[in-house]
């Protein structure tokens, strides 16, 4: 074995190998940049080259490119708050504070370390569990997987902020739109309301961009001036590696669970990165800074979504049941190598495992130097007034969405979700538990609904379902028994100012309104699709209208940061011309809308005298243009566009 | 140094005329190939590995690439490529197996008619039968006495439709538990022993299974046959060894199915969503000479050595990938389905599995 890592890592020593290792890291690092776009993109992307090499060059270059994938879109995260893909979005909560703070640097070198960190033990991981892989994934039946996804849904209890009701109405509210498509179990499509788009589900990437990043260029503009406040950047990135070092076991422990998220195929990258956070928050003692900028919630899920990526490949090589659409491709080039992946590959290619290792490794370690290096640059962006900015931000999230299904449909759920998170954080509703329920909710249903079939009731003596069990209890417990100790005092309530609840009363009664049309649509599904809906909506219901009672007598909690009305004005404003945005694309095409959005945000929003924004505007149109043209994109076409 | 430019600008006059005139049809032009489902399907897959052949075969070398157009469960690009796709031969579909099945029992929302494409070219793959050594039978043919079949599977329709005609056409009653995520998660269930019976494309049994059956923890049974250029059902190129369901049926009950409408049901599904399961369509009104330079091309790709080894022996396990032409009116019939065939399918889903399709 040792052998063949040894031999597996020769391949390396040759310049031309390495070379290639750097293309498809770069790609990997270009497309993790842009929001929304996963390994996916980058794997779509230098597929067709690839396909010209060898296998071990082709093997090589396409791990490259998965494996640092999540080290860049941190960069995106922190910065702007756009999630640079999916399975970064907790770096916009935590990470992008830290940057409005002026403390970017800080932020994303204790990312990047903890990136490469987690990349490097996922490599370690994998080529120690390679022997005992194959029983272990082979233990966890359909029961263990329901219980795990149980368990990830219990971290989201850790993340319901201060307003425990707030945070489960939204934690419902995500899985509401997480049961929209077809039911796992019954051939039947939810809450479609007839559109073809619907049919499939919405796209995690168009979702999480839209109720984080669509929400904080929103905030960005509205308040006027740059990202970061006041501060200096300083010399925060020495402070990122001591934070990464005081924290080295939140280090490890972010890995294992990544590690662990990939190889079962239950989980996946997302909810890895989330169960790692969920983890953090549920096991620390002081929760305040969580969610305004907590150094610890941004360590554990950087380490395990490089992590993850490791896992995913246990799965893919060894059962042929791949974790990831990228992985999926994996198998792809594999197989057209005539390599086959499955339970021989490890005595037929056991050299190729390890070059697949290496190249993972060395990609963790080379793209994360990369970030590095271009970081303090990229860091300065957050001095800059982010009116000149927003436009080609924007435009790049606007192009991330539709590539999910290249459809109108695409931009529409963005902007969509974008007004619904604006709201949501104008209003102090926590946004996390929305997110984590949307990820969950589909393999929690679908291995329930499994386990029932299979086993009846005797699921619940299976061994393994207690440990997980007890694994999600226990901080419940130990809470209460906190709480009996503190002798029973109840959280202080606030009230809100007078004026400021308006926003907040409206938010929650078109959340209950949007749980009682769901509960009326979903007592009309078939049996063996209606049940979970059923249960979502209903709960919703009671929670809401709750929320709406307490909001109308003026209790809202602790509102701390709500925005002051004119710049909640300003904010409507430009979500208004998020959705002038989407119908000129829809009318005139994407490149005709992005000029619009150009001018519009750098004359009105940005007060740019009219010569620099012109300048500003071509150059913005013309850089979307090569962009997609070098990534192979399709734009939006118009209506009556020539 | 004027003369020289413009006896430069003069003998590109000269040529141009000339070479676009004896220049293919595809000279200079690019070819998009509509995948409507993610990246990473087993259709996406095998699109990608023929693109880079495609270029170099098609006649004028144009570059050729992918597009995903998820959504709708394949329907959404599907319809895409039927409502929007220019009939100049620049773009194609590769139509998955979702979409051929939706449009054989006449889901509404399809908007495409394959009556109305032209072939380009088309492949299939067979699909194997096996179940756990627990269930008690030794070969097919003892199915129906076999105890506690369990069958996983994702949410119907798709190509389960197939396996379940087929146990119905045999008189096997498995349970069938849905919800799983795809064919991938429920082979690891049969593994676990979860499950008992399961039913893979032949390159996934090959691979996967067959270790399996090695150690004594898979009993394989059948498979769903294969079509002769007559239309007559043979075994499986890939899976010689194993017994067809139209044997299995003959071994059962002692006489031929033909002419039962189950044997018509499975059949359909059989013939289009496996034996022409892989199928590369041009918008109807495609021009001849386009077509011609497609059709060629695939003769030619037949021929390249490294098309047989890359992609033909690994890909497409073997399988033929047939020249459009030639196989066009016999795809057509076989997506032709009468309207008594998907009443049987829709009733033995609801009937028997409580699914409404």
């Amino acid at each position: 074995m040792a052998e063949a890592a040894l031999r597996a890592l020769e391949i390396f020593t040759g310049p031309d190998r390495l070379a290639l290792l750097c293309a498809g890291i770069l790609a990997g690092i270009v497309v993790g940049l842009l929001p929304g776009m996963g390994g996916i993109v980058a794997v779509s992307l230098i597929l067709p080259y690839v396909l010209r090499m060898d296998a071990v060059a082709a093997v090589a270059v396409l791990t490259g490119a998965l494996a640092v994938v999540h080290t860049a879109d941190t960069i995106t995260s922190v910065l702007i708050g756009a999630p640079g893909s999916a399975a970064s979005a907790t770096s916009v909560i935590e990470g992008h504070p830290l940057a409005r703070q002026g403390q970017a640097a800080r932020a994303l070198s204790a990312a990047f370390l903890s990136s490469m960190l987690g990349g490097l033990m996922g490599a370690l991981g994998l080529t120690l569990s390679i022997p005992v892989a194959r029983p272990l994934v082979l233990s966890m039946g359909a029961p263990e997987l329901f219980m795990l996804t149980a368990l990830g849904v219990s971290y989201a209890g850790s993340l319901l902020g201060r307003e425990v009701r707030k945070g489960l109405l939204s934690g419902l509210l995500g899985m509401l739109v997480g049961l929209i498509g077809p039911s796992p179990a019954a051939a039947q499509v939810r809450f479609d309301f007839g559109s073809l788009y619907l049919m499939d589900g919405l796209p995690l990437a168009v979702v999480a961009l839209g109720i984080f990043g669509v929400a904080e260029v929103v905030n960005l503009l509205a308040e006027g001036g740059s990202i970061a406040r006041g501060a200096t950047l300083g010399h925060g990135w020495l402070d990122g590696v001591r934070d990464v070092w005081r924290h080295r076991w939140l280090v490890v422990r972010g890995a294992l669970i990544g590690i662990w998220a990939g190889i079962l195929p239950a989980l996946g990258a997302t909810a890895g990165t989330w169960m790692a956070y969920g983890h953090v928050v549920a096991t620390s003692r002081d929760r305040d800074r969580f969610g305004k900028g907590d150094i610890r919630g941004i360590i554990a899920p950087e380490s395990a979504n490089n992590a993850v990526a490791a896992g995913d490949l246990i799965p893919t090589l060894l059962f042929m049941v791949p974790g990831s659409a990228s992985a999926a491709i994996l198998v792809g080039a594999l197989l057209r190598y005539g390599i086959l992946p499955g339970p021989r590959i490890l005595t037929e290619h056991l050299d190729l495992i390890y070059v697949i290792i290496w190249s993972y490794a060395l990609a963790n370690v080379i793209g994360a130097g990369i970030c590095f290096a271009a970081s303090p640059a990229l860091a300065r962006l957050t001095r800059v007034p982010f009116a000149r900015l927003a436009a080609p931000v924007l435009a790049a999230m606007a192009l991330g969405a539709y590539q999910a299904s290249q459809e109108m449909g695409d931009l529409v759920t963005l902007v969509v979700l974008g007004v619904l998170g604006w709201l949501m954080s104008s209003a102090g509703w926590p946004r996390a538990p929305f997110l984590i329920g949307f990820v969950l909710v589909g393999p929690m249903e679908r291995y329930f609904v499994i386990t029932k079939n299979l086993y009846g009731w005797t699921w619940l003596a299976r061994p393994g379902v207690w440990v997980i069990g007890a694994a999600l209890l226990a901080p419940f417990l130990w809470g209460l028994v906190r709480w009996l100790r503190r002798g029973g005092v109840a959280a202080e309530r606030t009230t809100l100012p007078p004026g400021r609840h308006a926003l907040d009363l409206a938010v929650s009664v078109t959340v209950l309104a949007v749980f009682l049309g769901a509960a009326f649509l979903a007592v009309r599904l078939v049996p063996g699709a209606r049940e979970l809906p059923l249960l979502v909506a209903l709960a919703g219901c009671g929670l809401g209208a709750v929320q709406v009672v307490q909001g109308a007598r003026g209790r809202g909690g602790a509102g701390e940061d709500l925005p002051e009305p004119a710049r909640l004005r300003r904010g409507l404003g430009i979500l208004a011309g998020l959705w002038g945005f989407v119908l000129l694309t829809y009318l005139a095409g994407f490149l005709a809308a992005v000029v619009a959005l150009a001018l519009w945000v750098t004359l009105a929003l940005g007060r740019v005298r009219p010569p620099w924004a012109v300048l500003y505007t071509g150059a913005t149109a013309l850089a979307v243009h090569a962009l997609a043209g070098f990534l192979a994109l399709h734009l939006p076409p118009g209506r009556i566009s020539p | 140094m004027r003369t020289v430019v413009a006896g430069f600008l003069l003998s590109v006059a000269a040529w141009v005329p000339l070479a676009s005139a004896a220049a293919p049809y595809y000279a200079g032009k690019s070819v998009e190939i509509i995948v409507p489902t993610a990246p990473g399907g087993p259709s996406d897959i095998l699109v990608r590995a023929l693109a880079p052949y495609l270029e170099k075969h098609i006649a004028g070398n144009p570059s050729v690439r992918v597009r995903n157009m998820p959504g709708g469960g394949t329907i959404l690009g599907s319809n895409w490529f039927a409502l929007n796709a220019k009939p100049d031969g620049s773009t194609l579909l590769a139509a998955p197996v979702g979409a051929t099945i939706a449009y054989i029992i006449r889901n509404p929302a399809v908007r495409y008619d394959f009556r109305a494409f032209k072939l380009v070219a088309v492949s299939g793959s067979g699909a194997v039968f096996y179940a756990s050594p627990r269930v008690g039978v030794r070969r097919a043919a003892e199915l129906p006495q076999a105890r506690d079949l369990v069958m996983g599977s994702p949410s119907p329709p798709g190509n389960v439709l197939t396996a379940l005609v087929a146990m119905e056409l045999l008189g096997v009653s498995p349970k069938v538990v849905f919800g799983f995520e795809g064919v991938g998660p429920a082979r690891l269930a049969f593994e676990r022993g979860e499950l008992t019976l399961d039913f893979q494309s032949t390159i996934v049994y090959v691979t996967q299974v067959e270790p399996l059956v090695r150690a004594g923890r898979a009993v394989p049974l059948m498979t769903l046959g294969y079509l002769d250029e007559r239309g007559q059902v043979v075994r499986d190129p890939a899976v010689r060894g194993l017994p067809t369901v139209y044997e299995v049926y003959q071994q059962i009950h002692g006489r031929k199915p033909d002419g039962l409408l189950r044997w018509k049901a499975f059949r359909a599904l059989f013939a289009a969503g496996w034996v022409y399961g892989r199928g590369l369509w041009a918008p109807g009104g495609t021009p001849p000479e386009a077509l011609r330079e497609l059709h060629e091309a695939v003769d030619r790709m037949n021929r390249d050595p490294d098309f047989q080894r890359d992609v033909a022996q690994r890909l497409l396990e073997g399988y033929a990938l047939h020249r459009g032409d030639r196989v066009e009116a016999t795809v057509h019939r076989s997506l032709q389905v009468t309207l008594d065939v998907v009443k049987f399918i829709r009733d033995l889903m609801r009937q028997k599995y409580g699914q409404e399709i």
